[in-house]
């Protein structure tokens, strides 16, 4: 191997980012208790203005996502609802009615007005109005067309286009089913075949691929795993090695890397920490669908039983759970049916939040506090991918995402406040909880839920 | 979403970057305009290409152009050259995009619809893709396009890899290549079929990625890689049964009452009248199709088509690597001096498949006959007041008894077989090889990586020589290495810890007699015919986990008492287990005692001084990454009837263990959870329960 320098450029690069971000960390630690929490608060009065500022005028450099606007919408709006921002009325009329104006007639939004609707752009439509909330934005989504601009996006091998005309891959699938999935209009067509496709791209490292043959990646895992829950298929997928992969993506710089031996980044604190959150409340849907098997365990001359074992998970898969009967549900405890009822597509979200953690964070979640609030904030307003590098509102979005994700990673209900020993630096850090399968704000995450069950 | 909005890097710029916005705008509303009126003249194509140069994410531009391509095609239809340099421009527009922005999804999906209509040249595809993974090599879009342009164009598994391996040469950290490799290498072997060939490809492969670990040791990509080549290097190894109960050759020797000897018979209302024993089989991988179709049983009391065939897996997955079946001798009339004949055979239809599809290496065929046992006591009701106590003065360890005790059989071979190697020269050969080169590499390195390697290695070696025998060649080294490991790497020193407790476990199984340093007669029942049974005691051992089970399938009495266990998975095997010592070690949830549902003669458990209740959540068990369980079953019929007052919603873990056991004693002092309420919940769910925490229950 050649050798001319005794280190690849890899290697030289990953050495001056443990450089950069050990600088900081050595700062914090000779500093005064009193100056150590300051360095440690989140500037909430900042990011509100950082963000609101972008809210009103898309600052001209920002041209180049002419075709991702309803994104900046969304990047901003999700992180003013992270922080408790309030917004305008003026401004929030104007974010509805240009959302509005990117919603084809034919069904999905588009990345601005006059262009194609696009699956992506629908996803970050769809969250950025769930996460103003209100009946004028919720009422604002056409589902019935969104229905059938999904399925016209569906393909043969389960998979799902980004466009007409575009590329298929998890990340497709993933904004598909999880904008059915929270506007409870997702069915057994839009399902087919999502889970084989999926599967197709797990990896032999563990993690989830962007499309088959590829090498895994932290935010293809995100989304391919979400989508797994989404469609109650999760216990396809192999969860050890995901688990596996996943927490060894956890660096000596306290952030998660994207990819094995890439550089650490700000983004992945929710991309590799939002699979942890999933990982750590999947653990009874994973088990929790075979009720077949007590047949067995409860008849002591079960010789006659017919249930045999090459079936169970194939009746979880499909849903054909005996029926619950209602009456035996009343003095068991809700958490728990759930996992045993019968598997209702629209309700997979809601169950969801219901089951409780049953394990501790599968990562170090004040580590990667710290990462966050040392590295990736800047004082002045918004979030970045690692020191050295600019701000910008996707970091800003996946950054609050993620430490949101921390801090409640230690509760068992996300309904309650977590422990101070939870949330790094003092505990009006906390942000509002998210309902880690949408990524939107688990406040309005219930009343998009509440609103689209009745409508 | 995971395209980064490059932004403007100075404020200084902003009014260079606001005329740029103006042009975009401009260009923008005359293409949205061209775009809604189908117009696809020069002029208006030459806008969309502008466009899509200064914003290469606009994917509706994109598709105007696919649009616009199809409507010029069919324009020029009957004019090759003229379709040929419309493709052309594509390209070209493409290109100029991807200077702009290298990751942008409409570009490169452009580009492969253009290439996929066949008019155009790919040799040049290859140039243009170096160019552009010198500048970023670990880019996917790039790489997916590489995949896609190799197939498309036919080029030869070989040059691909040769390509790889120009870039492994110029930064061995480039992980995109050394996967991309990982696919390739897949295809070859799949290609070359079996044998000498792929052994060949493999070997190779090594030599090649030992340069990388040499040069430097501490990098990750490559020990990746290597971890990679490994397990397709053990994977090709077919199924094989490694050990059953009963074992081939076994006379047993059964009560009148059905017991099966051993401990079993300790607790009178254990016999009853179930007469049911099991038959398990023990493989050395999962595997999945074990049925009445695939495993034959012949005896003169039963057909194969009797038994339900269950995995003893934890998961709900048709794999399984034990699996039971359970057979009825109820109606049986056994007889001292005639025993009777059971021949189970397997492998000899098709149906029995590894994970990875390889059936069964070879057809196996097991033997056993079931008696009476010569003489009948008849033990009376005293059964009622016996208490089984883990008293260290109970325990004797008199080997000519003991020598009775422990199958025979268990160290010859667990089935009938050929003296064939399971594993081939050259595999055996490779494992010498690579273990030799990283403990070369280990002698100048301290290498973290490598340690854990070379303890892999030197298990997977020894397995490989002896699948049956479990011989541990090298067991102490290995030891050595995960303590150097605890010591060197403390965030991951519970993995290591696990991973030395199987090694141990291994070591102790690893022949008939230091398995009988660990087995004594236990003789705090004292019955007054037959010999007091045997227990086997790997107490105080430091174990955090325990393994090698299917050398203990025998066992009725296992004492695991004062070791730190946090999970006992696995434990599941021994379907003859009626007393287990649990007390003192880190069992911290309900959860880590699910293998023991599956375990239908278990009477006697203690699992007191735990630390079951201590933690709301069950942390530790998945802060480690290792191979254990993640995941457990669950399942409960709801149709189940519930007695009056279960307080099921504080407890329900606990319910879920124990409403499928018969527990007659239980012992759970010294846990937090053991309050008075939760022992009123015990006695509950538990009705057969007599002894709670040593005293009698009424």
């Amino acid at each position: 191997m050649e050798s001319s320098s005794s280190s690849t450029v890899t290697q030289r690069e990953q050495l001056m980012v443990e450089q950069r971000v050990f600088q900081i960390y050595r700062l914090l630690a000779e500093m005064p208790r009193s100056s150590q929490s300051f360095m440690l608060e989140v500037q909430r009065d900042s990011h509100i203005e950082y963000l609101t500022n972008g809210l009103r005028g898309l600052s001209p450099s920002f041209c180049v996502l002419d075709a991702n606007r309803p994104w900046l919408c969304y990047w901003i709006l999700h992180s003013l609802a992270l922080l408790e921002g309030s917004i305008d009325d003026e401004l929030e009329n104007n974010a509805i009615d240009f959302l509005c104006r990117c919603q084809d007639p034919s069904g999905g939004y588009a990345g601005g007005p006059g262009q194609m609707p696009h699956l992506a752009t629908t996803y970050a439509a769809v969250n950025s109005l769930i996460s103003l909330g209100g009946h004028r934005a919720l009422s604002s989504i056409h589902r019935d067309s969104i229905y059938a601009f999904l399925r016209q996006m569906k393909q043969p091998n389960g998979g799902f286009r980004m466009h007409d005309g575009g590329e298929v891959d998890v990340r497709a699938c993933y904004t598909a089913i999880s904008v059915a999935s929270i506007l409870n209009i997702l069915d057994d067509r839009l399902v087919e075949y999502v889970g084989d496709y999926i599967l197709s791209c797990q990896t032999h490292e563990g993690g989830i691929a962007g499309e088959p043959g590829s090498e895994a990646h932290g935010g293809y895992t995100y989304c391919g795993f979400a989508t797994m829950i989404l469609i109650n298929e999760v216990d396809c997928l192999n969860v050890a090695a995901l688990m596996d992969w996943v927490v060894f993506r956890q660096g000596v710089e306290c952030g998660f890397q994207g990819r094995i031996n890439k550089l650490v980044d700000g983004c992945y604190s929710f991309w590799q920490g939002g699979v942890c959150a999933l990982l750590q409340r999947s653990y009874p849907i994973i088990n929790g669908l075979d009720s077949s098997e007590s047949e067995e365990d409860s008849d002591a001359g079960s010789l006659s039983s017919a249930t045999s074992d090459v079936c169970e998970g194939e009746h979880a898969v499909e849903g054909t759970l005996p029926q619950a009967d209602a009456e035996t549900c009343q003095h068991t405890w809700e958490g728990f049916v759930n996992t045993l009822a019968p598997v209702n597509l629209n309700d997979i979200g809601d169950k969801f939040l219901e089951r409780n953690a049953k394990m501790g964070p599968p990562f170090n979640s004040v580590a990667l506090q710290q990462y966050i609030l040392l590295c990736s904030q800047l004082q002045e307003g918004g979030f970045r991918d690692k020191p050295g590098k600019a701000r910008d509102f996707y970091h800003t979005c996946y950054c609050l995402s993620g430490l949101s994700a921390c801090q409640y990673s230690w509760s068992e209900d996300l309904d309650f406040p977590p422990a101070p020993q939870a949330v790094l630096g003092p505990y009006s850090n906390l942000l509002e909880p998210i309902h880690p399968l949408y990524n939107v704000v688990l406040r309005r995450y219930h009343e998009a839920r509440e609103f689209f069950a009745s409508a | 979403m995971h395209g980064r909005p490059r932004m403007a890097p100075n404020p200084e710029d902003a009014a260079a970057s606001a005329a740029k916005s103006q042009k975009l705008r401009s260009l923008q509303s005359q293409f949205l305009s061209f775009h809604h009126s189908r117009t696809y003249t020069k002029e208006a194509l030459e806008i969309s290409a502008k466009l899509l140069e200064i914003n290469p994410e606009n994917y509706t531009a994109w598709n105007y152009r696919k649009l616009a391509v199809e409507h010029c095609v069919k324009e020029s239809e009957s004019d090759p050259s003229s379709v040929k340099s419309i493709f052309d421009k594509e390209l070209k527009v493409v290109e100029s995009a991807l200077r702009q922005n290298f990751k942008s999804y409409g570009a490169w999906h452009h580009r492969k619809w253009v290439l996929s209509k066949g008019h155009s040249s790919i040799d040049e595809e290859l140039r243009l893709l170096d160019k552009l993974q010198k500048q970023d090599s670990r880019n996917f879009h790039a790489w997916n396009y590489r995949r896609f342009v190799a197939a498309l164009m036919n080029r030869s598994i070989e040059d691909e890899l040769k390509y790889t391996e120009n870039l492994i040469e110029n930064n061995f950290s480039n992980y995109s290549a050394w996967h991309n490799r990982s696919i390739l290498l897949s295809e070859l072997v799949k290609k070359k079929d079996q044998g000498s060939s792929t052994q060949d490809v493999l070997s190779e492969e090594y030599n090649f990625v030992r340069d990388a670990l040499f040069t430097d040791p501490d990098d990750q990509s490559a020990w990746f890689y290597h971890l990679w080549l490994l397990q397709q290097t053990i994977q090709s190894k077919a199924p094989l049964l490694v050990s059953s109960w009963p074992a081939n050759g076994a006379d047993l020797r059964v009560s009148g009452n059905g017991c099966l000897g051993g401990a079993s018979g300790l607790f009178s209302r254990l016999s009853s009248d179930l007469r049911r024993f099991p038959l398990v089989l023990f493989f050395n991988q999962n595997v999945e199709g074990i049925s009445s179709l695939t495993v034959t049983v012949e005896a003169s009391f039963i057909t194969s088509k009797d038994l339900t065939w269950k995995s003893l897996s934890p998961k709900t997955s048709r794999f399984g690597r034990v699996w039971v079946a359970y057979l009825d001798i109820s109606s049986v009339d056994l007889d001292y001096l005639n025993p009777q004949k059971v021949v189970v055979r397997l492998g000899h239809c098709p149906g029995i498949m590894s994970s990875s599809g390889l059936p069964l290496s070879k057809p196996f065929r097991l033997e056993y006959t079931i008696a009476a046992k010569p003489i009948e006591t008849k033990s009376s009701g005293r059964h009622e007041n016996e208490i089984f106590q883990w008293k260290e003065d109970d325990f004797h360890n008199s080997e000519g008894q003991l020598e009775e005790s422990i199958p025979r059989l268990l160290y010859t071979r667990a089935v009938e077989d050929n003296d064939e190697a399971a594993a081939s020269r050259w595999h055996i050969d490779t494992m010498t090889e690579e273990i030799n080169h990283v403990r070369v590499l280990l002698a100048s390195s301290d290498c973290k990586i490598g340690k854990l390697m070379l303890a892999r290695l030197l298990m997977a070696r020894d397995d490989m020589l002896s699948p049956y025998a479990n011989k541990m060649a090298h067991s102490e080294e290995v030891l050595e290495l995960y303590r150097d490991l605890i010591r060197l790497d403390p965030p991951h020193s519970h993995y290591y810890k696990d991973q030395s407790s199987l090694v141990l476990m291994q070591q102790l199984v690893s022949s008939r007699d230091s398995l009988l340093k660990h087995c004594f007669c236990y003789e705090g029942i004292k019955s007054s015919s037959i010999d007091g049974p045997v227990c086997l005691r790997l107490n105080n051992l430091s174990l955090s986990r325990v393994g090698s089970f299917e050398k203990l399938l025998w066992v009725h009495i296992l004492d695991l008492s004062d070791n730190e266990l946090h999970s006992i998975q696995g434990i599941e095997a021994l379907q003859l287990l009626s007393c287990l010592n649990l007390r003192s070690n880190k069992l911290t949830s309900f959860s880590a005692l699910e293998p023991l549902r599956s375990l239908k003669c278990l009477r006697a458990l203690n699992i007191s001084y735990n630390e079951i209740g201590s933690h709301p959540i069950d942390t530790c068990r998945y802060l480690v990454t290792s191979p254990l369980s993640h995941s457990a079953e669950i399942s409960w019929n709801r149709d189940e009837d519930l007695p009056d007052g279960v307080d099921v919603e504080n407890y329900w873990e606990a319910f879920l263990v124990f409403k499928d056991l018969d527990l007659v004693q239980l012992d759970i002092a010294g846990n937090p959870v053991a309050d008075e309420r939760f022992q009123s919940f015990l006695v509950k769910i538990t009705p057969e329960l007599t002894w709670l925490d040593g005293q009698k229950l009424h």
